[in-house]
């Protein structure tokens, strides 16, 4: 199977270059029988791919180590599950990977979009077979991960430690089917460009895709901030490193995107920015990955230096070239079909929110490059780190915040008065209240107040909208409060399915927000010894080691602490943290220690105990408070149910009622009529 | 077919990741009073078992400089330790790891370079200097990597307003593009209707007496 797999992996290739030159031809020659002949190369494409990863999968899990890859990140000893997940952990791997999903998706968006789409279906195939070209190409010969050693060892050199966890098994899939989805509405759209086919129909197919990948990106970036969390042991989860920057930055322009494709679809505006934000989020994703694996910015996260870098820096180039020739050159095709009439408009709230959302995402890209600038216009290495992230970007994420309360509050067209009072008032009077509140209680903070104040204008808006749109449905239709707000959300998933993830982005604001009063300790405890540590909410906790442990297991040594807890004089449970030696299966150490964190985890606080190290009996311990780290977790969840709301298929005839793109309420009339039209 | 890596190679390229540790890899059992195995001492020829030290980062343990000054005349300690925690997350590790001087000595337990830095920081606070001077020190010996985030002079303030001069920009070309897309709209809903009618006076006259006397009917 390994053999069939490294042979399938070059067939990949020779299909993939089929596809791509067939397709192009196809179309430009406009012959079916062409383009039908390179359809069914990219989907031999993917069954040779699926192929090559079968193959590889076999030799990590037979422990194959005469194969490099197989060599680097195993070890004989480690759990199948993470010898499962070694697959993408890897640059070879992560490469063949990519290739994987991206053969996958192709498929699956070609064949269900072919019958729609005649006339993009060629150049839209070639472009994805271009693009599998490059990433097949890469792994053949910069990254393969069928090269064999010239002899056998004995024993892998494994994974790290702090990599197998589940977060960490199941973080890159997630961020890689997200990348890689952003690939889909780029290849229609270019399709679109070169047939100047650029009406409604490749909007469907790009909005959908576009929506997967913001899906997956969520969930990734979400999970990888979980794996930090709880695995490294700085008790933070976001550091604005490189590779997190390079998640960040797509997700930022897909949201962009998913929010003014709405006026494209309503309105038939923005079409040229449509596009370029469809592409620039492609390019970002590809930017990303040449960025963390070309060692040209410094990363706690950065594959090794590889010659793979220039190939992505090569890529990209040609990539930018061609869209950029594309649109200039289309630009008459791309003009809107109509003008907003009005400033105050949910048309103008949504440019403003796509210029905060771009103005983050160039803050960031910035952020991340301007070392490497700064460097060749100095000579001197310099570090952007979390101070100029958190300068720059908490105003505009507090912006952001704003606006996404503001949004949905104004009606499409134009807003009267009247409209904005009304939907404005309960809202408004939420950010008053909470501000009062929180500084009555003794929160001097500036931002954390403002963010606060904001989180509950939102959902204030949130709440709102449900009340408004439950309200009609119960008086229209004499339905239970509970059957209203199903069928409600039901038959209309884009709209409420977005106020789910708006709901989902407070949470998350609200979490950040609690960082500021995150408070740490450094502190030894000898066996029996107790340490009284007050929290940011003024109560008093009572640390009790119960002694430093030691044990011995088949792939690690631990050494391990408990203490028993009490808050303000009440039991509150009993909490652990470990240092990690592993071993491989000669009892040869590996890696650095690893440290297990000790967490007990409420709704308002996370009590976050590690373990630096014992001087005999001695547990030397940093304890954390940090409030409302929960909610990082809950508002990621909920943007995942958002988002599945939202993409789960909806049938035409119940779509062309209930979606907002069929609804257009009169000029002037209110936010809240829509929720009147659509019950 | 797919090309064949040598031993030498691939042990070059393995060790070659984790060698930087070497000098860190007491690890547990040296933290715990114990000395780790050893892997020196192989011998030529002997089955080699591929082990590798490497963290998510490669390590220089030898990375710290002192930065030492003497105290101030009467010093005494210049700020609170949540000061000086705060301080030294503007200070950066100069292990390779990334991560500021408290979060690299509060994270990863085997750096021992944050805490030579941490105890640098710990004398400037005794000496009685404050928070800049401390930055100062550090800066002037390690350059301006020791910080992290740039700082707001030369070049490097470059680095601090282009995101806000590029969002302002994009706010006027937003602006410019509403207040244009405003005008249109005023001027096409002041414009008499009549003007974009192919019809004569008489045409247009009659047909808004065929659409009164709908009405009236």
């Amino acid at each position: 199977m390994i053999l069939v797999g490294e042979l399938s992996l070059w067939v990949a290739l020779l299909m993939a270059a089929w596809a791509t030159t067939v397709s192009f031809a196809g179309g430009a020659l406009r012959r079916d029988d062409l383009v039908a002949s390179g359809v069914r190369g990219l989907y031999a494409t993917f069954g040779m791919v699926l192929l090559a990863s079968i193959g590889l999968w076999t030799a990590l899990l037979s422990r194959d180590f005469s194969l490099e890859y197989v060599a680097s990140p195993i070890s004989a000893n480690m759990p199948t599950v993470y010898v499962f997940t070694a697959f993408w952990s890897g640059q070879a791997g992560s490469m063949l990977f990519w290739a994987l999903i991206l053969s996958m998706y192709a498929t699956v968006a070609i064949a269900t979009s072919r019958a729609r789409n005649r006339e993009l279906t060629p150049w839209a195939a070639g472009t994805l077979g271009g693009i599998l070209l490059f990433f097949l190409a890469t792994t053949c010969f910069k990254a393969n991960p069928y090269t064999r050693l010239d002899w056998i060892p004995a024993d892998g050199r494994g994974m790290n430690p702090q990599l197998q966890n589940p977060g960490m098994a199941i973080h890159p899939p997630n961020l890689y089917l997200g990348y890689v989805a952003t690939a889909i509405p780029f290849s229609f759209a270019i399709a679109a460009l070169i047939t100047r086919k650029l009406d409604a129909e490749w909007l469907g197919v790009v909005r959908r895709w576009s929506l997967l990948s913001w899906f997956f990106l969520t969930i990734g970036i979400v999970l990888g901030m979980w794996w930090a969390y709880v695995e490294l042991g700085w008790s933070g989860y976001w550091a604005w490193d490189p590779v997190e920057n390079a998640s960040f930055l797509p997700w930022l322009t897909g949201t962009a995107f998913l929010h003014s494709i709405m006026i494209q679809e309503k309105r038939g505006m923005l079409r040229k920015w449509n596009v370029v934000l469809v592409v620039v989020t492609f390019l970002l994703s590809i930017l990303g990955t040449f960025l963390t694996r070309s060692g040209v910015i410094e990363s706690v996260h950065s594959f090794a230096q590889s010659p793979v870098g220039s190939w992505f820096a090569a890529f990209v180039g040609i990539a930018t070239v061609t869209t950029v020739y594309l649109v200039t050159t289309r630009l008459r095709d791309l003009e809107a079909k109509a003008e907003l009439e009005n400033t105050i408009s949910r048309e103008a709230a949504f440019l403003y929110n796509n210029l905060v959302l771009c103005g983050i995402a160039f803050a960031v890209l910035w952020g991340t490059l301007f070392p490497v600038l700064s460097e060749w216009v100095t000579g001197h290495k310099i570090t952007v780190g979390p101070p100029f992230f958190n300068t720059v970007n908490i105003p505009l994420g507090l912006l952001l915040l704003a606006l996404t309360g503001i949004g949905p509050l104004i009606a499409w067209r134009k807003a009267s008065v009247s409209n904005l009072k009304r939907q404005f008032a309960t809202p408004l009077t939420v950010v008053v209240v909470v501000a009062v509140l929180l500084v009555a209680l003794g929160m001097r903070a500036p931002s954390a107040i403002v963010a606060y104040a904001l989180s509950g204008f939102v959902a204030g808006t949130i709440v709102q909208e449900f009340y408004k749109g439950v309200g009609a449905r119960r008086s229209i239709h004499g339905e239970s409060m509970a059957t209203a707000l199903v069928r409600l959300v039901a038959r209309n998933r884009r709209r409420y399915g977005g106020y789910i993830v708006h709901a989902g982005i407070v949470m998350l604001f609200a979490a950040f927000a609690g960082l500021a009063f995150k408070r740490d300790h450094d502190v030894t405890l000898r066996g029996g010894e107790a340490a009284e540590l007050r929290d940011p909410y003024g109560h008093l906790w009572r640390f009790v080691s119960q002694g430093v442990s030691t044990s011995q297991l088949r792939d690690r040594d631990v050494l391990g602490v408990t203490l028993e807890t009490w808050r303000d004089g009440k039991p509150a449970g009993f909490i652990s943290s470990e240092k990690r030696q592993y071993f491989d299966s000669r009892r040869e150490p590996l890696f650095q220690p690893a440290t297990e964190v000790g967490i007990r985890s409420t709704p308002k606080l996370d009590t976050y105990v590690v373990l630096a190290g014992a001087r005999g009996d001695a547990a030397e311990l940093r304890g954390s408070f940090n409030p409302l780290v929960m909610w990082v977790w809950l508002g990621g969840f909920v943007m995942m149910i958002g988002g599945l709301i939202v993409m789960w298929p909806q049938a035409e005839r119940r779509r062309a009622q209930g979606g907002y793109a069929a609804v257009m309420p009169p000029a002037g009339a209110a936010a809240g009529s829509e929720a009147a039209v659509t019950v | 077919m797919t090309a064949a890596v040598t031993r030498r190679d691939f042990m070059a390229r393995i060790v070659g990741i984790g060698a930087a540790l070497a000098s860190g890899a007491g690890g547990l059992a040296g933290q715990t009073g114990q000395r780790a195995p050893s892997r020196s001492g192989r011998a030529p020829g002997d089955t080699i078992t591929v082990v590798d030290s490497a963290n998510l980062f490669a390590m220089d343990q030898g990375a710290a400089k002192p930065v030492r000054l003497p105290p101030k005349r009467d010093a005494a300690p210049s700020m609170t330790s949540d000061a000086r925690d705060d301080l030294e997350h503007h200070i950066r590790c100069q292990c390779g790891c990334t991560l500021d001087v408290y979060t690299c000595r509060t994270t990863d337990f085997s750096c021992q370079v944050s805490p030579a830095m941490h105890r640098d920081i710990m004398a400037l606070v005794e000496g009685g200097y404050g928070a800049q001077e401390i930055v100062d020190a550090f800066v002037s010996a390690y350059g301006e990597r020791a910080l992290m985030a740039p700082k707001k002079s030369g070049f490097n303030l470059v680095g601090w307003i282009t995101p806000g001069v590029a969002l302002i920009g994009g706010g006027i070309a937003v602006a410019v593009l509403l207040h244009r897309w405003d005008r249109n709209a005023a001027r096409r809903s002041s414009a008499p209707v009549t003007d974009a009618l192919d019809a004569t006076p008489e045409e247009i006259a009659r047909v808004e007496a065929a659409v009164r006397g709908d009405h009236d009917g």
